[in-house]
């Protein structure tokens, strides 16, 4: 059985300093505290700064003795997240979790993972070859201007989609609709839609351009 | 039954008539001498793997006897040696080891073991109520528990955790909940936390503790047949060996597969698939088709000139393969021409058509024997039958023993025979040894391997003629001469696997350079019997016996006088909840005094005087 008392706690606690920690958790649908949605705050002086990630979190019955399930929502960059459905490469959620590990502890070390990318163990091969050429290394001084290119190469796709899919996420729903009538959709209609994909401006699009 | 026994006493006179009878008794007995020579001689080669089966009963005494040697050199409780050797893999030797390089302190931390010489528990240090940083609740401070490391939860907590460890499997070593601690969880606390709420995963966890002795444990495996015989099988030595379970099963202890020497495990492994695989197939295909331009199916040429027709309707060039149209003569097709000649390909169809021919000779050879093999187990019935014909009949020749022991040299050999094939397969092939021998080398050896090997063949081929004979129907002197050849036929087998094992090891794969292949020794009797465990009290009770060790009865110190092995029986039955199971223990004591038994087992629990005095 899940101890619904302590995921509340954990709600609590963690939304208490959102403002400072950068994390936060609400309900994903309705009561339910076994589906839960996380965000983070992307961390200064990354790629992806500005940027709101959204985390869907699932809680198996034996938690908190067995890991959340998480999955980025929001698409990213990063050697060690899917770029294809937001699966999450680290070892706090596999092997390495604890009972007296929380959502919030979970969600800074997401937050951790974000600005130091660990392309050792990487979930995503692609993006890990460029960040692999990270300027930190120093061993890999002789490939220099290789991997000065990749890395601004990396830099700049994780940047990219920063502003790409983190970003419009976080304009409120009005201005959304706002920005869908001035393209001469009629209001209630881009309302609706932008509801039924939980606000994904470009889903909506396509939707409404679909018919 | 009776006959046997009375057979001895009546043969006195019978002996001596049948020494003027065996004109050839005096060869024979050379022949049995030589034979047990050879295989005395062997005895000392190959009797450095030892191998044992342990049984669900004595698996408990088997993981005692090696929890007792770290007990008594590190000074620690069951529990803490059990941690340690689990995670050490029950390598008492490499335990040793590691306390004289690491030292004490680096042997227990890395396995997580965290002792505290005089440890107090005393949960009055923290707060009452005291808040569980796990469920959050205040709990009272009667129901928390502190670890070793000095983590402290609710027992509710706790329980939960274990639970969930243990219903994944993974409760051999489970970790203390403090994200950075990497100590291992006491098990005695695990034990009764558990056992509280739910006995019957308690019970599991005893059993995953029990079996790490299996599972975490590379010198004990798990018997491979199937259904399973509940049996494992554990090897003191040398682990490239074969075994055989008591429940009939012969396999080879390094990759658990059937008993393949003298493959190596490796070649064998190739060899599986091989068989198994397409591979072949696709060579074929590579060899002998060409594929349609058009629909790509395999074509094969079936006659006619170079234009062929693929059933999809498509013509091409057989030359080539490229698409043509149909109107043609013989020797040309109308506005096609391909006379440029590439090497490439035709070297490559070159190479797949040897490769294929290769493979071919040498798995047609290994089939035969294994095939012969199959068709002579049928043999031991018919002979049987002719053996009891031949004992009732009138006539002197009473003993046919020498009939089943032939039977028993053809089978062996066989066996040797038709693994010798892939063995030469992988020998001299590109596969695994490419780089490893000019080729004057390896034709040299292949002679040499191929002259034993034939030679051997022969006379296994021989054995099996003299087997087949209708004995039953003989004279005495036709019988006399049957026997005399199938022992000396049985003695010249044994010698010439013996010698080509020595080839093998020696002379093939000893002088290779950069791959290490091991193979099971050459044993003239089959794979060796795994011996029933001799370290035998029994307890399927963990539970109750762990409870004893840790709470040892007073009369045992008392024992003083007695023997130490009595005086541990003694307390061990004591605990037996039940009353056969301390019968059948009872037997199995005897069964072991009377053997004789190893080195006395000592008892840490004893006083250091009463083992000494003893």
């Amino acid at each position: 059985m899940l101890d619904k008392s302590r995921v509340q706690r954990e709600l609590m606690d963690c939304n208490r300093d959102k403002e400072i920690s950068g994390v936060s958790i609400s309900l994903h649908d309705g009561a339910d505290l076994t589906h839960l949605c996380g965000t983070i705050a992307g961390p200064v002086g990354t790629p992806y700064e500005g940027g709101t990630f959204l985390i869907d979190i699932q809680l198996l019955s034996d938690y908190p003795f067995e890991p959340p399930k998480m999955q980025f929502v929001t698409r990213v960059w990063h050697p060690n997240i899917s770029s294809q459905n937001g699966a999450i490469c680290l070892d706090i959620l596999k092997d390495q979790w604890s009972p007296a590990l929380t959502l919030k502890t979970a969600l800074l070390s997401l937050q951790a993972l974000l600005s130091a990318p660990a392309p050792d163990d990487p979930q995503d091969a692609v993006v890990a070859q460029q960040a692999s050429l990270h300027p930190f290394l120093p061993f890999l001084s002789f490939h220099l201007s290789l991997y000065i290119r990749d890395y601004r190469k990396f830099a700049g796709t994780a940047r990219h989609w920063t502003e790409t899919f983190a970003k419009t996420a976080t304009l409120g729903i009005d201005e959304k609709v706002h920005k869908l009538v001035e393209m001469g959709f009629p209001q209630d209609l881009a309302r609706t839609v932008l509801e039924t994909v939980n606000g994904d401006e470009n889903a909506a699009l396509e939707k409404l351009c679909s018919g | 039954m009776v006959d046997d026994e009375d057979f001895p006493s009546s043969s006195d006179v019978e002996e001596l008539e049948d020494a003027d009878f065996y004109l050839s008794d005096h060869d024979d007995d050379i022949a049995e001498n030589v034979l047990q020579d050879l295989e005395d001689g062997r005895q000392e080669d190959c009797n450095w793997s030892v191998s044992s089966v342990i049984t669900k009963e004595s698996l408990l005494a088997a993981q005692k006897d090696d929890l007792r040697k770290i007990m008594e050199l590190l000074a620690l409780s069951e529990q803490h040696a059990r941690t340690l050797l689990i995670h050490y893999r029950w390598d008492v030797e490499r335990v040793f080891e590691l306390l004289e390089q690491k030292g004490k302190d680096r042997l227990f931390s890395e396995a997580g073991l965290t002792i505290y010489q005089n440890k107090t528990i005393d949960l009055s240090s923290y707060s009452d109520p005291f808040t569980c940083s796990i469920c959050f609740e205040d709990v009272s401070s009667v129901a928390i528990t502190e670890m070793d490391c000095g983590h402290c939860y609710c027992n509710s907590c706790w329980t939960e955790y274990f639970i969930v460890k243990i219903n994944d499997g993974q409760s051999r070593r489970i970790r203390c909940m403090d994200p950075k601690c990497n100590a291992a969880c006491d098990e005695a606390i695990v034990r009764s936390l558990v056992n509280a709420r739910h006995p019957n995963i308690a019970d599991r966890f005893e059993r995953f503790l029990l079996e790490s002795y299996i599972e975490d444990n590379n010198k004990v495996k798990w018997c491979p047949s199937v259904p399973h015989c509940g049996n494992a099988i554990r090897v003191v030595g040398d682990i490239y060996c074969e075994v055989e379970c008591t429940c009939g099963m012969q396999f080879c202890f390094s990759c658990l597969s059937e008993a393949h020497s003298p493959c190596s495990c490796i070649m064998w492994e190739y060899w599986r698939k091989k068989c198994h695989d397409e591979s072949e197939t696709v060579n074929w295909i590579t060899v002998n088709t060409k594929p349609c331009p058009k629909c790509h199916k395999p074509v094969e040429k079936n006659g006619g000139c170079n234009l062929v027709a693929c059933i999809c309707g498509q013509a091409f060039c057989w030359l080539c393969g490229a698409a043509t149209g149909r109107d043609h003569t013989w020797s040309t097709i109308s506005g096609h021409s391909c006379g440029r000649f590439k090497e490439d390909q035709s070297k490559r169809i070159e190479c797949a058509r040897r490769d294929l021919y290769r493979y071919m000779h040498y798995h047609n050879r290994y089939k035969a024997h294994t095939d012969s093999l199959k068709q002579e187990s049928n043999l031991k019935e018919t002979i049987q039958g002719k053996i009891t014909i031949s004992e009732n009949k009138e006539s002197r020749i009473k003993d046919y023993s020498w009939v089943i022991n032939g039977l028993n040299r053809l089978f062996r050999s066989r066996r040797v025979l038709s693994y010798s094939y892939p063995f030469a397969y992988y020998m001299f092939g590109d596969e695994l040894f490419k780089d490893e021998m000019s080729q004057g080398e390896r034709d040299l050896k292949q002679n040499l391997f191929e002259d034993q090997q034939q030679q051997l063949e022969s006379n296994v081929e021989k054995l099996s003629m003299f087997l087949e004979k209708d004995f039953q129907d003989f004279s005495d002197e036709e019988v006399m001469e049957n026997m005399k050849h199938v022992i000396n036929l049985s003695s010249i087998i044994d010698r010439l696997c013996k010698q080509m094992y020595q080839c093998i090891e020696n002379d093939l794969l000893y002088p290779l350079q950069r791959a290490t292949h091991n193979i099971a020794p050459y044993k003239s009797k089959g794979p060796e019997k795994a011996s029933e465990l001799s370290v035998c009290w029994v307890s399927n009770q963990m539970r109750s016996t762990k409870s004893m060790v840790d709470a040892l009865p007073p009369h045992v110190s008392s024992a003083g006088g007695t023997t130490v092995a009595a005086a541990k029986r003694s307390w061990q039955f004591h605990g037996s909840s039940s009353l056969d199971e301390s019968a059948s223990s009872n037997k199995l004591l005897k069964k072991n005094e009377s053997k004789g038994g190893g080195p006395p087992l000592f008892d840490l629990n004893m006083p250091a005087e009463v083992v000494d005095k003893s």
